[in-house]
Parts: structure tokens; sequence; C-alpha cells
């Protein structure tokens, strides 16, 4: 598969971000595919950031740690990631004096790295420009060096600035001076055609899945790396309607939520793994009084504060046994924009037609990460909310409301609507909702309760397979992000006549085997891929099941699962 | 009560019976909680709300427990969050009346946080304290209103921190309606519930409360003997903030019922949702597929 790579490197908050919105927009126009991940530290400036590239004539997915092309913004860059460039790559660099960065152009020297330099600043400067501009220089030198068309960057750097004509002007000086003083290194040629994308990261995908599914309300506690969502809602809200609402911590945030959906609008809210804590009183609450709940955890390393702008799949565990008492719940995982998208909606519906609080766990890995996929598909996924309407709220009766029934399901109608009323009660309750500590309703009520876990698991789908389904060299099973280090290494080793295949859980608690057994039953070369320490699902599937997993590719660095991950591992146990 | 709301009770006493429960109570006999509830049901019914018009919700301890002993549509959340969530559901259908219910420790220990934003964000909904000054369902532990020297369970040397004036704290947060009741005059608190419900932003209704069994210090006849009427006060105006602070100070000699403080300018937090100017439904009508291609 043909790919190139690009890391943008510089200090946070140095305009790093915009450069790289602008490539991404640029190579999005000329037809590639692109992933595109950022890294940064926890703070706003002075830190050490990037912005990291793939694009792709074919759909692709996921990373390759070293890049083809760096363009260092500062001579930190240049030390900093001067290793993550591959042997014969090219550095792009503007640095006036390189005393502080010699050592790094040395170590990249050795490794037969071409040296795309100009004096960016001087550039700038006699180009008519200021020094702010010498970025659009080095983006000028960059796109030299990888042999793309002039005129796709001259009309994303025209888009970015044509508001204001008199900088527009000088940065496209800037532009052309380091595009015309470069040397020509690789020779990338524009995808023959033009495929219909849209550039998506997680997080928005998330927010655009809530609003779809008629969510009105958002409520919200700021906490990398979920934070965006509400930057999204919120920027949305003139055009939704919707109620977008920062509250005073995530306990208030999740009650809010919970009391707005048991009156019967759609709510949501999305934290990270130290929010949730707070908010899994009101998750057992949601557990007891059947109202239903949708709580997204965007996954960043802990425990405590942890590394906050950084990604791992840690806190599984976490969303399948939190809150206390014992109660069904659905913990659903996304993967890529496109599925975040989906899986939000089926979030929404699993939780009232069950009448249960759902998790759904995303990554910083994901949150943040673009992709470019095709539009959504809109409308497929119906909104059902499992409540009693219409004519049918004339005959219930109070009881009906957490009547005892084979599924554990009861009906469920919105406070208000019907002459029938109902106490959703914290204590233990009779079928109206009354308190009671007697042995035999309480017992009652639990097993109704926990008998929705069944009825819940029967209408899970279950987990998908990616490459061939039997007879692989070496398989892997695993939740979340790990989808796109797969979609891209099946394909990679398919190319190499090596069958890798898949299964995929996006529907991860409660767990289904069906599959996952005929899968192992197929594949004799299973293995667990989990982005943390301990394999939580491969935990759970072991304890669930009597398979055993011939060994573990476990990342828990704060860094997703890049192809040489995986390439490596593959080699080692195929 | 003056005769043309008794004749109106007697007149609408099947909708007052309506919200009366046939299961055992189980307060304490003497409790303030009998006197509050009956004062909720006055009030909705002169007010004329039914079922559909109204939602209760209770947080944890004794008068969390009425949650069920009062036959409407109920939440009995948990331990001081119930301000949220009530907040949550007043926004979600604001044609529903919201009422929320919470003791000392939901209210100035465990939810203080959920307080201060309630009263600042000015939620369309009505909070009622039950101001026992103590723990009552716990069994008698001090709270934050408990009086200094207070021998309590837990405390059995005395209380030795002074406890929080609860209306001088709400005061300072810039409220819009700030009321106080005493269960043992539920003619009056039943006034004090239905100005509460008119209001439309953040109404803050305390109750001073009997606790028959753990509270011998402020009992019901503690308080008869002191409390005072705003309306009785003259020239006293319930738009002066500082009126108000000044009223409120004394806890212990002229404890002062009625609406103390009022500020109708100030819009509640749903009126100010620019987003939502000229939108007649509330947030639980408008499920549906919204076209996601605009936000792209």
């Amino acid at each position: 598969m043909n790919r190139f790579s690009i890391k943008i490197a510089g200090a946070s908050g140095g305009g790093l971000l915009s450069t790289g919105d602008i490539i991404l927009k640029a190579l999005q126009n000329m037809g590639f595919y692109l992933v595109a991940e950022r890294e940064y530290p926890s703070v706003i400036k002075g830190g050490h950031a990037c912005f990291n590239i793939t694009a792709s004539e074919e759909p692709i997915y996921a990373l390759r740690e070293e890049v083809d092309l760096i363009m260092a913004i500062d001579s930190l860059s240049l030390k900093m990631y001067v290793d993550n460039l591959k042997e014969g790559g090219i550095l792009v660099h503007g640095q006036e004096r390189v005393i502080e960065g010699k050592e790094a152009l040395e170590k990249a020297k050795a490794k037969g790295v071409k040296e795309v330099h100009l004096p960016i600043r001087t550039v700038a400067l006699e180009s008519g420009g200021n020094v702010l501009m010498s970025n659009v220089v080095l983006l000028g030198m960059m796109w030299k060096a990888l042999g793309l068309e002039y005129k796709y960057i001259e009309a994303e750097v025209t888009e970015r600035f044509k508001s204001k004509p008199k900088l527009l002007e000088a940065d496209l000086r800037c532009l052309k001076a380091g595009f015309e003083k470069s040397e020509k290194i690789m020779d990338i040629k524009r995808p023959a055609s033009v495929p219909k994308t849209i550039l998506m990261e997680g997080n928005k995908a998330i927010a655009l899945g809530a609003v779809h599914a008629g969510c009105r309300a958002y409520f919200a506690y700021p906490m990398s790396p979920a934070s965006t969502v509400l930057t999204h809602m919120a920027n949305f809200a003139a055009k939704t309607g919707m109620l977008v609402k920062q509250v005073e911590d995530e306990i208030s945030v999740a009650s809010m939520a919970l009391g707005a959906m048991h009156m019967g609008t759609r709510a949501f809210c999305a934290t990270s793994g130290g929010g949730y804590d707070l908010m899994t009183e009101t998750v057992s609450l949601a557990g007891m009084i059947e109202c239903p709940l949708v709580i997204c955890i965007a996954q960043r390393p802990g425990p405590a504060t942890g590394m906050p702008t950084w990604t791992c799949q840690a806190d599984l565990d976490l969303a399948i046994y939190s809150a206390h008492g014992e109660f069904t719940r659905l913990v659903v995982a996304v993967g890529d924009p496109a599925d975040a998208f989906d899986l939000t909606q089926h979030a929404f519906n699993y939780a009232e037609k069950f009448q249960i609080p759902v998790v759904l766990l995303t990554e910083k890995g994901i949150a943040e990460t673009y992709w470019t996929i095709p539009m959504f598909e809109q409308e497929k996924i119906k909104i059902e909310r499992g409540l009693v309407e219409g004519e049918d709220l004339k005959g219930l009766v109070n009881e009906d409301r957490f009547r005892i029934t084979e599924s554990g399901v009861s009906k469920r109608w919105v406070p208000g609507a019907s002459e029938a009323y109902y106490f959703a009660n914290s204590d233990e309750h009779l079928e109206d909702g009354s308190l009671t500590e007697d042995a035999e309703p309480s017992r009652k009520m639990i097993d109704k309760r926990m008998r929705k876990m069944g009825a819940l698991l029967e209408a899970l789908p279950e987990p998908e397979i990616y490459g061939e389904a039997s007879g692989a060299a070496i398989s892997f099973v695993g939740w979340g992000s790990s989808k796109n280090v797969m979609r891209d290494i099946i394909k990679e080793y398919a190319e190499k006549g090596v069958k890798v295949n898949y299964l995929h859980y996006s529907f991860v608690f409660p767990l289904k085997t069906e599959v996952l057994k005929k899968f192992f039953k197929e594949n004799k070369n299973v293995h667990l891929i989990e982005g943390n320490y301990q394999g939580q699902l491969g935990n759970l599937i072991e304890a669930k099941t009597d398979l055993k997993f011939k060994n573990r590719l476990l990342k828990y660095d704060g860094r997703p699962f890049y192809l040489n991950d995986l390439e490596k591992f593959i080699d080692a146990n195929k | 009560m003056d005769k043309k709301t008794r004749d109106e009770l007697i007149a609408k006493a099947d909708k007052l019976l309506k919200y009366e429960t046939d299961k055992v109570i189980t307060w304490c006999s003497g409790c303030g909680n009998y006197g509050i509830q009956n004062a909720l049901a006055r009030a909705l019914v002169l007010e004329g709300k039914e079922r559909k018009d109204f939602a209760l919700f209770f947080d944890i301890g004794c008068s969390g427990n009425g949650s069920d002993k009062f036959e409407a549509n109920t939440l009995h959340g948990l331990h001081g969050r119930i301000i949220s969530t009530a907040a949550g559901a007043a926004l979600a259908n604001d044609k529903m009346k919201v009422i929320a219910f919470a003791g000392d420790g939901a209210t100035f220990s465990e939810g203080v946080g959920h307080l201060v934003h309630g009263v600042r964000n000015n939620f369309p909904m009505v909070f009622v304290h039950h101001n026992n000054e103590n723990y009552g369902l716990t069994i008698g532990q001090a709270s934050s209103t408990t009086r200094l020297g207070a021998k309590m369970n837990g405390t059995p040397g005395g209380v030795s921190i002074e406890p929080i004036n609860t209306l001088e704290f709400v005061l300072s947060l810039n409220p819009t309606f700030v009321a106080r009741g005493f269960s043992g005059d539920v003619d009056h608190l039943t006034e004090l519930f239905r100005m509460a419900m008119r209001h439309k932003g953040f109404a803050y209704l305390e109750i001073l409360q009997s606790c028959p069994t753990y509270n011998r210090l402020t009992t019901e006849d503690w308080y008869a003997s002191r409390v005072k009427y705003v309306e009785d006060l003259k020239g006293y105006d319930r738009h002066d903030i500082w009126a108000a602070k000044k009223l409120v100070q004394d806890m212990d000699k002229e404890i002062y019922l009625g609406l103390i403080y009022e500020n109708i300018e100030k819009k509640d937090f749903l009126s100010l949702q620019t987003n939502r100017e000229g939108v007649k439904t509330s947030l639980v009508e408008e499920v549906k597929h919204y076209d996601v291609r605009d936000l792209i």
C-alpha cells in the first residue's frame, strides 16, 4: 500500500494546528485518504506538539511510528523527533542558526536523511511577509520536497486567509518563495480520482451521532480528551436548538442528564475516567430506577491524572464494573469516526429500550484524530425509544412501570403522560416504585433487573470479523481503536501473502461469545490486542469461556498501536 | 387560613385526598414532615395543579422517605444530588413544575456545590430545604445547621463549631426567591409553597422543622415562641437584598418567616437560552432525527 507520512512538530500554540489543517485540507482536495493524529502535552503554551499526517490513495486507518518527512518548526523539534524519521527520510527546517539542532542534524545525516533547509525568517521578510509567516515558507518547502502540485496548497492557503486580503498576498509570496527555492525530493502523484469524503475526528462524530439521535441536552464538565465534545455541541447549538450546559462538576453532569432522561428527553454527557469516577453513583441510580442514561468515557492513561492528552484503552473494567450494586448495563466502544456516529445512536436506543445505563467508550487516539471517511448515512438507525405512547397510555396502571416481566423489561412512560404515575425510587421497591425491604419482593426485583442482561445479550449484534473468517496464520481479538491498525495490517500482510484476521467488539459488555468461539475454532493462532496493561477484554473472555489466547499484544505508554508494533508482534508470533 | 381559601379547599377535597397514601407512614409522631406534605398538597390543589402538571424530587433522609407517600410522580434520588437531578428534569420539561426536597446534609454538606450553582443558574424549579438541624434518619448526628454545643450522636461533648446561617449563605448567591416557613404553621407554609410554585426561577424555600426524636434544642415550642412574619414588618421591602440580609442574621430571638427576598427582574436559566428563543416546545417533545449535514 502506498502511503506517505509527515510529522509537523513545533511548540504548542505556535501555529502548528492551523498549518496542519491547511495540509490536511489540501491533501483531501487532491483525493488522498488521510489519518492525522495530534500529539500534544497538557499545557497551553511552551510544551511540544506535533501533527502526524499519513496519506494514501486507498483508505487507511492507522499510523506508522517512523515518518517520511519531518517539518520542524523550531530547533527543539529537530532534537525531539529526529529519531522518528526513517532512513533516507526528509527533514524540512528553517533554522537561521543551527547551534541547538546541530547534534540532531548530524544524527540525521548519519541516517542518510535529506535536509531541506532555508533561513525561513529571512525568506519571509525578503518576500514582504512578517516573521509569523515563516511557517508558510516552511509549508512551501515541504510541499516541494514531496513533489506535490503547487496549485493545491496555494488554493488552501488562499481559502484560509481570504478574509484578510493584504496578509493573503504576503502569505502567498512566502509560500511561493519556500516552494521555488527548495528541491523536489519525492515525486508523489495525486490520486486518479477524488473520492467523496469528509474529514472527521472522533469527538465530532460522537457529537453528531448524538444530535442525529435526537439528543436535546448536553451537560459537561471539561476534561481531556472529552472536552471537544462540549466545544462541538456548543458550536452546533445555534443550529440544533439544543440545550448545552457546562455545570459545576461531573456529579451534577450525570445527575442532570439522568433527570432530563427521566422526564423523557434524550440527554448526553462525555468525560474521561476521572470524571466518570464521580458519575458512578448516578450510574447505579440509573440501574435502580431503570432510567436510560448514556455516558461517554474518552479514555486517557491513568491512574489519577495520568497523561491527560495521551491515549489508552484502560477503562474497560471501569465501564463494566463501576458503581455499587448489581444491575444490567451495556458497554459500547467506538473505533473510528464512522462507527462512532452509528454507535452513539445505538447507545441511545439500547439505553431507552432496556432502560439501562450505557457507557460509550472512546479513546484520545480516536477523539482527536482525523480520518477521511465517507459522508455519514443518516436515518439508517431508527430512533427506538421503547416508550408507551399515544392510545396505549390510557390502559396503564402504576404497577406497570416496574412490573416483573419475563424479559425483565417493563413499560416506561414519560411522567405526566398518563394518569398512571410512579415512584422512581432509589430504595428497593415494588412494581409501582413503593419502597420495600422485604426479602422476597426485593429478590424478585433484583432478578427482574438482572434478567434484562439476558434480553440485552440476545438483542446485541455479534462481534465483526475483518479479513477472512478462518484459516489465518495469525488472528487477533480486540476492541476500540485496535480496529484501525488491524484493518491496515490485514491488507499489508495480504499483499505479502500472509493471512491475518481480526475479531472486533463494538458491543463489548455483556459479552457475546458465539462468533468468538467459532473464530477460535477456525483459527489456531489467536492473540489479544489491547491498549492496557492487564488485557482487560482478554481477561473477561478467558473468564467467561474456556478459550485461551496464545499471546497478548498490550500497549500502555500513551501511544496508539502503530503498524510497526503489529509487524514486530506478527513476525515473532505467526 | 381565610374563609375563601378554606371553602376552596373544602370544595376541592377530592383532589386533596388524591395525594393521600394508604401506606404506613414511617415518620415519628410529631415530625415536621406531616405538616410539610400537608401544606404541599394544599398548595398544589389551590394552584390548580393536577398530577400531570408537577413532578416531585426527593433527596435522601427523613424528608426523602416521603417520596412514595405522596401519590404523584416522584423520584427519590441520591444523597446530595437532588438539586441537579431536578434541574435536569426542569430543563427537559418546563411544562411540569419541578419541586425538590432535601434535608440539611444534602443542602449544606454533601450537595452544597449544587445548591450554589442551582441558585446561581436560576434554574426553573422550587427547592425546599427541610431544616431540622440534624441528621434524623442516620439517628441524630450533627448537621451544618446544628446549634453550637448541641450534644449529638457522634459529638457527645457537644458540637464545637458554629452552624451555617442558611439564608445568609443563600442570599450571598444573588438568588431570585428566598422564603422561610415553619412546619408548625401549615397555613402560612401553604401560601409560601404557592408563591414558590409561581416563581419562574429558582425558588428557595427553607422550612424550619421540628425533629421530636433527635433535636431537643430547637423544638416545636422553641420555634413557635420565636417565629415572626415579614408580612407584619411595616415597610419591609422584599426586593431589598440588604434588608433581607439583615433580617436573617438573627437565628435565636426573632426568626422571620415569609417571602424574605424576591427578584423578578432576573431571568431564569431557560429564558436566557438565546438559541431557544421563541421555541414553544420543551426538550421532551423534541426527540427526533436531526439532519447533521449543516454541522459538518
